[in-house]
């Protein structure tokens, strides 16, 4: 277990070396989120009341859509010089190359998540601070999810640049769609004041999502990876 | 050449070794030995599936039948003892070649640190510049350190010479002729006919997915 959790870290370590040095994925990502924003802000603003109900619309959307080009790009760097095959011939299990992916991944999501959530709630009058404990939590459920799944599938793409975007469009998005639905009416529900006892099925039904990808992707990475 | 008695493996088996993609086969029940202190070339025209054999070899594709034994050895234990050069080089375009070779020697658990790393394969000062301002020279050499750092007793060797000079040809013959010397098991794709006549010591023959001749 230990070198496992080892080799993790070091892919994930490798890849927040990469984008501390070209912040490539979490500026253009982030950038394509800020603009979901602004845009949504400026479409879809009526009154301060509507406002607040499309706001957990537009933030999952531009996190959602932000977060699986993400996770894209940076399997694309695996792509690159065709790294991949390396690190697949690593003496490592194939699973720890998965978990230290999801958890790159995972912080370059947060980055943008960090980005967008202070923007949505100024241009859509979110007041964060009383339900801001429960929205990171909601936030880092719904994340770990569809980020999970990107990630599991999103390896595929670093395999064969001709099923990429298939893969996305066809496994990805659909199969990310319950964990998206979820969070998108938690957080609904939650802006519109909704108590943690209320809250606590999306919770559970988040929390379960976020078990089968992970247990999934640990799993099926090997076999998905062996044409 | 006799095998060095510490190699994990002297032998590499494949047995009936058949690799379909979808319906179309790439290798069909391929039987052949590579044996330890020799060069095994193997060759065939575009298409006769020689990649697909370095690929199974290499653990990163799984045959559709049949096996390949590498001694007592499978998985991530057999996966430990491969080294594996294409034309690619496989490090990443935006860390420093010590950056990459460091991840590699890591993940291979290869001890020693990056200046004794530097120090055995010769490495430039270009070895602190990213992978991606290197010429085509510099990066085969990097390539060899992270294929060979981990002392492999199965070398896989897949077009390595492509888009080399002179010097780069002559200097990757060498470091294969010191792998075979070392009791390695070599195996080289190549379409350069003078550079598989100069190394080989075997020749595999692959036609249609098929192997013709082992002489």
């Amino acid at each position: 277990m230990k070198g496992f959790l080892s080799a993790s870290w070091r892919i994930a370590r490798k890849d927040l070396r990469i984008e501390l040095r070209t912040k490539e994925v979490v500026v253009t990502t982030g950038l394509f989120a800020l603009l979901v924003v602004v845009l949504s802000s400026l479409a879809f603003y009526l009154s301060k009341g509507l406002a607040q109900r499309i706001a957990p619309g537009v933030l999952w959307v531009a996190i959602a859509f932000s977060g699986i080009m993400a996770v894209g790009r940076s399997w694309e760097r695996e792509r690159d010089h065709q790294v991949l095959r390396a690190l697949l011939l690593a003496p490592i299990p194939r699973g720890a190359l998965f978990v230290g992916k999801l958890l790159a991944n995972l912080l370059f999501v947060f980055a943008i998540e960090a980005i967008v959530l202070p923007l949505t709630a100024l241009f859509f009058h979110v007041d964060l601070l009383p339900i801001l404990p429960m929205l990171l939590a909601l936030l880092a459920l719904g994340t770990l999810g569809f980020v999970a799944a990107g990630t599991l599938f999103g390896a595929l793409s670093a395999r064969s640049s001709s099923a990429r975007d298939l893969v996305l469009s066809l496994v990805v998005f659909p199969l990310i769609a319950p964990a998206l639905l979820g969070a998108v009416v938690a957080t609904r529900d939650l802006f519109a004041g909704a108590s943690f006892w209320e809250l606590l099925g999306w919770l559970r039904a988040l929390v379960a999502f976020d078990l089968i990808f992970l247990a999934a992707g640990v799993t099926l990475f090997d076999p998905l990876l062996a044409d | 050449m006799s095998a060095d008695a510490t190699m994990p493996f002297t032998t590499v088996r494949t047995e009936g070794l058949t690799k379909l993609y979808g319906r179309t086969p790439a290798l069909v029940a391929v039987n052949a030995e590579l044996r330890a202190g020799e060069v095994t070339v193997i060759e065939g025209a575009n298409g006769s599936g020689k990649s697909t054999l370095v690929q199974l070899l290499a653990q990163l594709a799984r045959p559709t039948r049949g096996s390949i034994g590498y001694g007592q050895l499978t998985g991530a234990d057999a996966r430990r003892h491969i080294g594996l050069l294409a034309h690619a080089p496989m490090l990443y375009p935006d860390l420093t070649g010590l950056e990459n070779l460091g991840l590699f020697a890591s993940l291979y658990g290869v001890g020693g640190g990056l200046s004794a790393i530097r120090e055995r394969f010769e490495l430039g000062s270009f070895a602190e510049r990213p992978v991606r301002t290197c010429s085509r020279g510099q990066l085969q050499r990097l390539a060899l350190a992270r294929a060979l750092m981990p002392k492999p007793a199965l070398l896989l060797l897949d077009e390595p010479s492509t888009g080399l000079d002179v010097r780069g040809v002559d200097r990757l013959a060498s470091v294969i002729g010191e792998e075979r010397e070392r009791g390695a098991i070599v195996a080289l794709v190549t379409h350069d006919a003078p550079f598989a006549e100069r190394l080989a010591d075997r020749r595999l023959r692959l036609d249609r997915g098929r192997l013709q001749e082992a002489a």
